[in-house]
C-alpha cells in the first residue's frame, strides 16, 4: 500500500534531487566551463529557491512535511522530513552553497577551471542538503560521506600545493569519525531494531535501559564532534580549511561545520533527550574552551584565510554553549547564531580569498598581501562591515547573534562560559582589525606588483548585503529561530507522529502476516516479503 | 559463538589500528580498509543478534533467520568504503610522485 502523499509532500525531495540533476548535467557540459558554472549555479540557486519554499510551507503550516521514498511507508523505508529545523538549516547551507558557486565563476584559481569542479561542488551541497533533510541515521551517515569525499577532494586538487596533504589528514580523521558514526549505527539497530530517528526516538523513550544505548550515544556524538571540529577534535581544521581553494573554503568553513551543529540539535531534542543533560554540560565546556581557543589562534597567525578558519573555531564555540544551555531561547539564539555565522563567515572568506588572488603568487598569507587590499577599496568596506558583524557591532547581523546568545545566556544564569564568550567577542575584534590594518591601510611594498584582475566581488557583495540587511531588519530571522526552537521542544511528539503516522495506518488497514513458507500446511507459493 | 565473533572483530579492530598508526603511508591505508571490515562485520552482527526478534519482522520469519536489513546497510557501507579507500590510493599516489616517498614523515609540508 503506497503511504499517503500530499501534494506538498515531494517538495521536500527536490532540495536534494536537483544539485543531483545539476552534478549530471554540469557532468555534460564539461567541454565549456562558463556554461558549466551558470548551470551550476543556476541549478543550485534553484534548489535554494526550492528550500525556501518548503521552508515556508512548514512554518506556515506548523507541521513538517514527509516523503516516503519509494512509497514505503513509516519507518520501514526512507524516509525526507522537513521539519522546521532541517528546513532552516537547508536554506543556510544551500544560500551559501549557491554563493560559493557564484565565487567560483568569477574565481581565477586553476582548479575551478577542472571539469570535475563544479559537479564535486554540486555533490558537496546534495550531501550537505540531503544530510539535513533525511530522516533516517544511517542516510545521515551516507549523506556525511558524500560531503566527507567530496570536500577531501575539492581541497585536494586545489592550487595551494599544500591542498594534499591537507585533504589527506582531514580525509583520515573524518574517515575515523564516519567509521564511529557506523559503529553507532551498529550499536543503535542491535538495541532498538530501526534506524529511523522518529521511530528510534519513541523506542528510547520507551526503554532507555538498553545497555548499548549509552555507547552509541558517545559515538554519535563524537562524530557529529569530528564533523564540526569542536574544540579536541579540531586538529584537521584551520590546515585543511586554509588549504581548500577560496570557494570552497567559504563553503567548508561556514555551513559544512554546521553539520555537527545540526546533530546536536536532533541528538538533544529528538533522540536523546532523557541523556540530553550529559551532552549539554560536555558541549558547554568544550565549547567555552573552543570559544577562547579559537579566538586566540585567530589572533596568532600568519595568515588571512587561516584567520577565519581559527576564527569559525571560536564561533562555533558561541553555537555549541548556545546549544548547551538548551532553554527556548538559547536554542533559538543557537539558529540564529548558526545562520548568520555562515553569511558572515562566507562572505569574508571570499574577501580574503580576492584579495589574495591579486598577489603575484595567489596566496593569503599577511606577509605576502600588505597593502594589496588597495586595489580593491570595494573589498575594503565590504571587510570592514563582515568584520563589525564577525566581531558583532550594532548595525549588522552578528550584534543581533550576538545579542540573542548573550541574553539567554544572562536567563539561563551560565555566567562562567559568559566571561569565556566576552573574552572570545573581545579578541575577535582584535584580530578582524589586525587584518584590515595590515591588508588594506599599510602600503604596498615597492618590490611587489599586484594583478590587475582577480576574484569578481559579486558573492561576498550580496552576502555582506544580506547581512546588512538582517541586521536592519532582524525581525523575521529571530521570529524563525523561536519558532524553531518552541517548536523543537515543545512538539517532539509532532515529528514521530508525521513519521510514523504511514506506520500506524498502514498496520490499521491492510496488515495481516502472509502465510509461512516453513509451514507445509500453507500455501508456498508466497514468499512473504516483508512490508 | 557469540563470544568467538566478538574477539575476532576486536582483534580485527586491533590490527587496523596498529597499521594505520604506522608511518608508511600504504600500510596506513591497508589498515583503514581492515578497520572498516571489522565494522561492516560488526554491523552484520547486529542484525544476526539471537534472543530479540527484528521489530517489524513476522514472528515465523524471525525463527532461525537473520534480519536482512543491516546486510543492506553494509552493502552500502562498503561501496562507501571502496570510494574512500580508492581516494586514499589516489592521494598517495600523488604523495610518490611528488616526493617519491612512502614515508609519513617525509610528507611534511604541513610541519611548520
Amino acid at each position: 500500500m503506497m503511504p499517503e502523499q500530499t501534494a506538498y509532500s515531494h517538495l521536500v525531495v527536490l532540495p536534494v534531487a536537483i544539485p543531483l540533476a545539476g552534478i549530471a548535467l554540469t557532468l555534460l557540459v564539461r567541454g565549456n566551463r562558463r556554461i558549466q558554472g551558470l548551470l551550476a549555479f543556476a541549478s543550485m540557486f534553484l534548489a535554494f529557491a526550492t528550500s525556501v519554499w518548503l521552508l515556508v510551507e512548514v512554518w506556515l503550516s506548523g507541521e513538517p512535511i514527509v516523503f516516503h521514498m519509494g512509497g514505503f511507508s513509516g519507518p520501514f523505508g526512507i524516509t525526507l522530513v522537513g521539519d522546521l529545523l532541517s528546513c532552516v538549516m537547508a536554506v543556510m547551507s544551500q544560500l551559501v552553497l549557491a554563493a560559493g558557486i557564484l565565487y567560483g565563476t568569477g574565481c581565477r584559481d586553476k582548479c575551478a577551471q577542472y571539469p570535475t569542479f563544479y559537479p564535486l561542488f554540486l555533490a558537496l551541497g546534495l550531501g550537505l542538503t540531503g544530510a539535513m533533510l533525511t530522516g533516517d541515521v544511517f542516510n545521515l551517515f551516507v549523506f556525511a560521506e558524500l560531503v566527507v569525499i567530496s570536500g577531501a577532494v575539492l581541497t585536494a586538487i586545489s592550487d595551494d600545493k599544500k591542498g594534499t596533504e591537507a585533504a589527506y589528514k582531514y580525509f583520515y580523521i573524518s574517515q575515523f569519525a564516519a567509521m564511529i558514526l557506523l559503529i553507532a549505527c551498529g550499536c543503535l539497530y542491535a538495541s532498538y531494531g530501526t534506524l529511523n530517528m522518529a521511530d528510534l526516538a519513541e523506542r528510547i523513550a520507551d526503554d532507555p535501559d538498553r545497555p548499548l544505548l549509552p555507547i552509541a550515544i558517545v559515538l554519535f556524538l563524537v562524530s557529529m564532534m569530528v564533523k564540526s571540529a569542536v574544540m579536541p577534535f579540531h586538529f584537521w581544521q584551520p590546515d585543511f580549511h586554509t588549504a581548500a581553494p577560496t570557494p570552497v573554503h567559504a563553503v567548508l568553513s561556514s555551513v559544512v561545520v554546521k553539520l555537527g551543529i545540526y546533530g546536536f540539535l536532533r541528538m538533544t531534542t529528538l533522540l536523546f533527550p532523557h541523556e540530553a543533560e550529559a551532552i549539554q554540560t560536555s558541549l558547554i565546556v568544550l565549547g567555552s574552551i573552543g570559544a577562547v581557543f579559537g579566538g586566540l589562534g585567530a589572533a596568532g597567525t600568519y595568515d588571512a584565510k587561516r584567520m577565519l578558519a581559527y576564527s569559525t573555531l571560536g564561533q562555533l564555540g558561541f553555537i555549541i554553549i548556545a546549544v548547551g544551555w538548551h532553554t527556548p531561547l538559547a536554542l533559538a539564539a543557537a539558529i540564529i547564531f548558526a545562520f548568520n555565522h555562515s553569511l558572515i563567515k562566507a562572505a569574508m572568506l571570499m574577501l580574503a580569498g580576492a584579495v589574495g588572488s591579486r598577489a603575484p603568487v595567489k596566496t593569503a598569507e599577511f606577509s605576502r598581501i600588505i597593502g594589496l587590499g588597495r586595489t580593491v577599496p570595494l573589498a575594503g568596506v565590504l571587510f570592514i562591515i563582515g568584520g563589525m558583524a564577525l566581531a558583532g557591532l550594532p548595525p549588522t547581523n552578528g550584534f543581533i547573534s550576538k545579542l540573542a546568545v548573550f541574553r539567554s545566556g544572562l536567563e539561563v544564569g551560565g555566567y562562567y562560559p559568559l566571561i569565556f564568550l566576552a573574552v572570545a567577542s573581545l579578541v575577535s575584534l582584535i584580530y578582524v582589525s589586525r587584518a584590515f590594518q595590515l591588508i588594506w591601510l599599510q602600503p604596498i611594498p615597492e618590490d611587489v606588483t599586484p594583478k590587475e584582475k582577480g576574484d569578481l566581488l559579486v558573492a561576498p557583495l550580496s552576502l555582506i548585503s544580506l547581512c546588512l540587511l538582517l541586521g536592519l531588519w532582524a525581525q523575521p530571522l529571530v521570529e524563525l529561530g523561536h519558532d524553531t526552537a518552541t517548536w523543537m521542544l515543545e512538539h517532539r511528539s509532532d515529528y514521530i507522529d508525521a513519521v510514523l503516522d504511514s506506520r500506524d495506518r498502514f498496520f490499521e488497514q491492510t496488515w495481516e502476516p502472509p502465510p509461512s513458507p516453513l509451514d507445509p500446511q500453507q500455501a508456498p507459493n508466497d514468499t512473504g516479503a516483508q512490508p | 559463538m557469540e563470544l568467538l565473533i566478538a574477539a575476532g572483530i576486536g582483534l580485527m579492530m586491533a590490527v587496523g589500528v596498529y597499521q594505520v598508526l604506522r608511518r608508511n603511508l600504504i600500510r596506513s591505508a591497508i589498515g583503514l580498509i581492515i578497520i572498516s571490515n571489522a565494522i561492516h562485520l560488526l554491523l552484520i552482527y547486529a542484525g544476526a543478534y539471537r534472543g530479540v526478534v527484528a521489530p517489524y519482522a513476522f514472528e515465523w520469519a524471525a525463527e532461525g533467520r537473520s534480519d536482512a536489513l543491516p546486510q543492506v546497510l553494509v552493502l552500502t557501507a562498503i561501496v562507501i568504503a571502496m570510494g574512500g579507500f580508492s581516494l586514499v590510493l589516489g592521494m598517495i599516489y600523488i604523495f610518490g610522485v611528488r616526493y617519491r616517498t612512502g614515508d609519513m614523515d617525509k610528507v611534511d609540508q604541513l610541519k611548520y
